[in-house]
């Protein structure tokens, strides 16, 4: 009897259906940070359903890292040494994701980044941490490539939020318009949640640059759209880097929205596959359009339970698992690899999307387009 | 403890226990946790040789915090310098800006003091995010490579574990813990304590109060620093809000009024309350040890509950917990557990 | 020249809800010597209030204002009855950790139930705007809310200066002892200044929804800036606040143009520093000695 609950157990252990695949997440649940940490919850939250659905015996310990990362740390700790989970998605933030990083390659566990944008945490030359989305100077690259594009602008002004995210975007944008032969007019770095952006945009405005590129993460972007229309700032294109221009919310004030130029990481009117299906079960679910974080997590969960599953729960199979592997699902193609000085970086590509007639529609590149871009940009009314 | 032998042997013991530890703890997370409390009790025990003792209520001390982090993070960062020597960078740096904030300072009493406090935190976090060549702004500093601990050619740790992470966080907390007892047996502690109650008459009994009040505030500030430069180093990043922020300031000054201001073990008791409580509000250990007890089933309909909210309601638990201290324990738990043993001494009488 | 009269004018108006917030903190203080760190966080209590009026009940922003104030007012009074009273001779820093404590306790409390989403009250005229000439425009939501709060301060002013309660409560902020020997209810004075001091953080809130957006730590930005306004101002003037809030917003927008928007917080907070030290009582304060 003895012997068979033994065999029976040493079954449980090498069937990987029935081994529990235990993950921890790593997120930003309350502070300052956690209006978009909710859409990373959501994500692992719909991801954690389908998994079950199909079979997974998944077992999730949920970190609440509150945006601090001596706190992500915390979270790190206890679900590498307390909860000892196979693999974990987290955090959020940049600042957390930093923290983070050195302590999972110290206990060798896989940990998937789904959205920190901060380029760094993936060119250490860490073996066990990967990263889903594309880093910060990607959205540079793609909304100045895409402006070039479609007209002959020549100069370009910057008004960005000064944060992590905005500063290191900037930076890179504004490397990349210098090579791309663009004359710097403007260079505005603003406090997150300012009401009044009145005066600078007025700024911007009697210099005439023919780019104005934006960086907001939040709903500072309706801001900055409402006063640039106010003020009657007219360039040929608005660029808008960052979550805050790519909401329903903000496709919604139609008044100050239709015509700009955003880069996103996924959309659900992209034709990766199960992305439309994701953004319709999202909605249905928690009663709002899916952000482009929920897309990374979902994807990032989905990745590291079906790794960790096939791992059979091995910390080191799952991270040679997440490295040589190959997925294609709601991101599109995924494949964590080692290019211009990133390692487990998949090479993700942006969407760029333009508001035309209240919805965003994929302008480039062109195999994802769905419809033809507006330029310049139309007259204020 | 009336016995006078048995105090000192007790004390022994116990710092001998912290001492050996991590010889039989080898969960790396429970000597986070207590790498965290010796911070926190630095923190709480700086604050208090200022706000407990001399009555000068900062609500700034991230100033000094995120000073002493910033400095020897930039230090190692950019010129390779090692902490424990850029720590004292670190508090040299911060006897600077605390006597530049106390001539500001002191000229103001009560919320105007609060005030002035916040506001020069404040200027010193935003100048962090803009001053982007010498800070890296927003982005903060990343400096996780430590260089090995060497005395003459012997390498003491090379940080690869954390346990020279717990004993410097003890050193560190010890050193506050017996700063503020020598203190507290000093003249400075009298003085200070007769400036705390009351300011003119200490000024007509000829004590030279800003004299006073600034080596109060010099001294707070640079255990503040050194707990700063400890809290850069161990996390491996600093950027202004974690360093800098209002939320710092305000974190520092709770864990002695928790505790119970101006006493010596108030800040050890606020930090040894606070830590694992927010640790388990936090991670939501509560509810997984009720779950272990029996109390809730993890799939009914009240486990699933406080497992989906209790983790999102951590920051306003910890809001209750803050009003209701004040409202019931004014004097932190040193005080409540003085009025009880008082009470119980009057009841034997 | 353009550059000017925009980042001016606009400073103006937003400055006049900057007032407002700022008044509410002065009147707290005149009465109470209590500096109330969850001032911002009742101004969220406000914009959430506006925020479920105007998309559950269809009420307009600045029509909610009519509901906002007196809901807002009996709130700011049950905060000061339950929880504020208590401490009245407590230390200061007792107070102040108190009103932290309050403060966390609304802005979680407004997570659990509003989640964390950025909340957008999109009205009609949100992105509206009047052509004042010479290239310089406004925001017709912002005018009509610098109107409003025009009249609240006015009606506000009236209140302290003609009526009996209004003078009582100034003369407990003058002096509470002598208010109290000259048979003042003083308790009852600071539920009323608490009151109203929260209802003008609220309306506050209303005004600034239509073109600002709503989250639960949305109040802590809004605390800061209404202590120095205060401070600016002379802490329990009225008429101080009044100048300082509008102060304040010309400062922030012109240095936000002429030395950069990034230092433009620091601009204030060393206005505020060198107040502090050159001129404790404020630019409108009586000294005292």
């Amino acid at each position: 009897m003895r012997k068979h609950l033994l065999a029976l157990g040493v079954a449980a252990v090498l069937s990987p259906s029935l081994l529990a695949q235990k993950i921890g997440v790593i997120n930003t649940m309350s502070g300052a940070e956690a209006p978009i940490g909710e859409n990373i919850t959501n994500g692992i939250k719909l991801a954690e359903e389908d998994l079950k659905k199909k079979g997974f015996n998944l077992h999730l310990v949920w970190e609440d890292d509150t945006g601090k990362p001596q706190i992500s740390m915390s979270a790190m700790e206890k679900l590498a040494t307390r909860d000892n989970v196979t693999g974990v998605v987290g955090p959020y933030t940049s600042a957390c994701s930093n923290a983070v990083a050195k302590l999972a390659e110290k206990y060798k566990v896989p940990l998937l980044i789904p959205a920190a944008a901060k380029e760094e945490i993936t060119r250490l030359g860490l073996k066990h941490v990967f990263r889903m989305n594309a880093p910060a100077d990607k959205y540079a690259s793609s909304l100045i490539d895409a402006a070039l594009s479609l007209g002959k602008p020549k100069s370009i002004a910057f008004v960005y939020e000064n944060t992590d995210f905005g500063t290191s975007t900037s930076k890179t944008a504004k490397d990349y318009a210098a090579r791309k032969g663009l004359q710097v007019l403007g260079d505005v770095a603003y406090p997150k949640g300012s009401a009044d952006y009145r005066s600078s945009l007025a700024q911007i405005k009697s210099k005439n640059p023919d780019l104005v590129f934006m960086v907001s993460y939040v709903a500072d972007a309706i801001l900055l759209m409402r006063q640039s229309k106010e003020v009657g700032l007219q360039p040929q294109a608005f660029l808008g880097a960052g979550a805050g221009f790519t909401t329903t919310e903000f496709a919604r004030e139609k008044a100050i929205s239709e015509g700009v130029i955003s880069c996103t990481q996924w959309t659900d009117d992209v034709n990766w596959p199960g992305a439309k299906d994701f953004g319709a079960r999202y909605k249905a679910k928690f009663g709002k359009e899916p952000t482009y974080h929920a897309a990374c997590a979902y994807a990032s969960m989905v990745i590291m339970a079906e790794t960790a599953r096939n791992a059979g729960g091995d910390r080191a199979k799952t991270r040679d698992g997440l490295k040589s592997g190959k997925w294609n699902g709601i991101m599109g193609e995924v494949q964590f690899a080692d290019y211009d000085g990133f390692n487990n970086q998949n090479n993700h590509t942006m969407l760029v999307q333009q508001i035309i007639a209240g919805n965003y529609e994929t302008i480039l590149p062109a195999p994802f387009a769905t419809k033809k871009p507006v330029f310049p940009f139309p007259k204020w009314k | 403890m009336a016995n006078p032998v048995l105090k000192p042997v007790a004390g022994i013991l116990v710092l001998g226990a912290l001492f050996a530890l991590p010889r039989f703890v080898d969960s790396p997370y429970a000597l986070h946790m207590m790498i965290l409390l010796f911070m926190s009790i630095s923190q709480g025990q700086s604050w208090n040789i200022l706000g407990g003792y001399a009555g000068q209520h900062s609500v700034g001390h991230a100033a000094y915090f995120g000073v002493g982090a910033y400095t020897t993070m930039m230090l190692m960062h950019a010129q390779q310098v090692a902490p424990w020597l850029g720590a004292w960078a670190g508090v040299g740096m911060v006897a600077v800006v605390a006597l530049a904030i106390g001539s500001i300072c002191f000229r103001l009493r009560g919320p105007y003091f609060v005030l002035a406090s916040i506001a020069v935190a404040e200027i010193l976090r935003l100048s962090a995010i803009n001053l982007t060549g010498l800070t890296n702004g927003a982005e903060g500093i990343l400096a996780t490579d430590l260089p090995p601990f060497k005395i003459g050619a012997t390498v003491i740790t090379d940080f690869s574990t954390k346990v020279p992470f717990y004993h410097a966080g003890l050193a560190l907390a010890l050193a506050t813990i017996t700063i503020t007892y020598g203190v507290q047996h000093s003249k400075l502690g009298y003085f200070l304590q007769a400036i705390r109650e009351d300011q003119d008459a200490a000024h007509s009994l000829g004590i030279p109060i800003s004299r006073y009040k600034n080596i109060a505030l010099v001294l707070s500030a640079a255990l503040t620093s050194l707990a700063g430069s400890f809290y850069g180093v161990y996390v491996g990043f600093v950027d202004p809000p974690t360093v800098l922020g209002l939320d710092v300031s305000v974190q520092i000054m709770l864990i002695c009024i928790i505790g119970g201001m101006g006493t010596l073990w108030g800040p050890v008791l606020g930090s040894l309350v606070l830590v694992p409580l927010s640790e388990a509000l936090r991670s939501n250990l509560i509810t997984e040890a009720l779950v272990k007890a029996g109390v809730v089933n993890a799939d009914s309909r009240t486990g699933l509950f406080l497992k989906e909210n209790l983790s999102h309601a951590h920051v306003l638990l910890y809001g209750v917990l803050v009003v209701l201290v004040i409202l019931f324990m004014p004097d932190g738990l040193m005080g409540f557990f003085r009025k009880l043993a008082s009470r119980r001494q009057r009841e034997a009488v | 020249m353009a550059v000017f009269m925009q980042s001016f004018l606009s400073g103006i108006l937003i400055g006049g809800v900057y007032a407002l917030i700022g008044i509410g903190l002065t009147l707290i203080f005149g009465v109470m010597r209590i500096i109330n760190f969850g001032h911002g966080d009742i101004l969220m209590v406000g914009m959430y209030l506006t925020y479920v009026l105007f998309t559950w009940l269809h009420i307009d922003p600045f029509v909610s204002v009519l509901i906002t104030f007196p809901l807002m007012f009996l709130f700011g009074g049950f905060l000061q009855k339950v929880f504020i009273n208590r401490v009245l001779h407590a230390v200061a820093q007792n107070q102040i950790l108190l009103t932290i404590g309050l403060g966390l306790v609304m802005s979680n409390t407004a997570m659990l139930i509003f989640t964390s989403d950025y909340k957008i009250l999109t009205t009609s005229y949100s992105s509206s705007t009047l052509q004042v000439g010479g290239g310089v425009t406004v925001s017709t939501p912002l005018l009509i809310s610098f109107a409003i709060t025009a009249a609240v301060t006015a009606a506000l002013y009236w209140f302290l200066l003609k009526t009996d309660t209004g003078q009582a409560i100034r003369a407990t902020a003058q002096d509470r002892e002598a208010a109290q020997l000259m048979g003042i209810n003083v308790k009852r004075m600071s539920i009323l200044a608490f009151g109203l001091g929260s209802a003008l953080a609220g309306t506050a809130g209303a005004l600034i929804s239509p073109t600002y957006y709503i989250f639960p730590q949305v109040g802590g930005g809004f605390t800061l800036k209404a202590f120095v306004i205060t401070v600016l101002g002379g802490m329990g003037s009225v008429v101080g606040a009044t100048l300082g809030g509008i102060l304040i917003g010309i400062t922030e927008s012109l240095s936000a143009v002429y030395i950069s928007s990034g230092w433009k917080d620091v601009v204030v907070f060393v206005l505020f520093l060198l107040v502090l030290l050159f001129r404790p009582s404020g630019l409108m304060g009586k000294s005292r000695t």
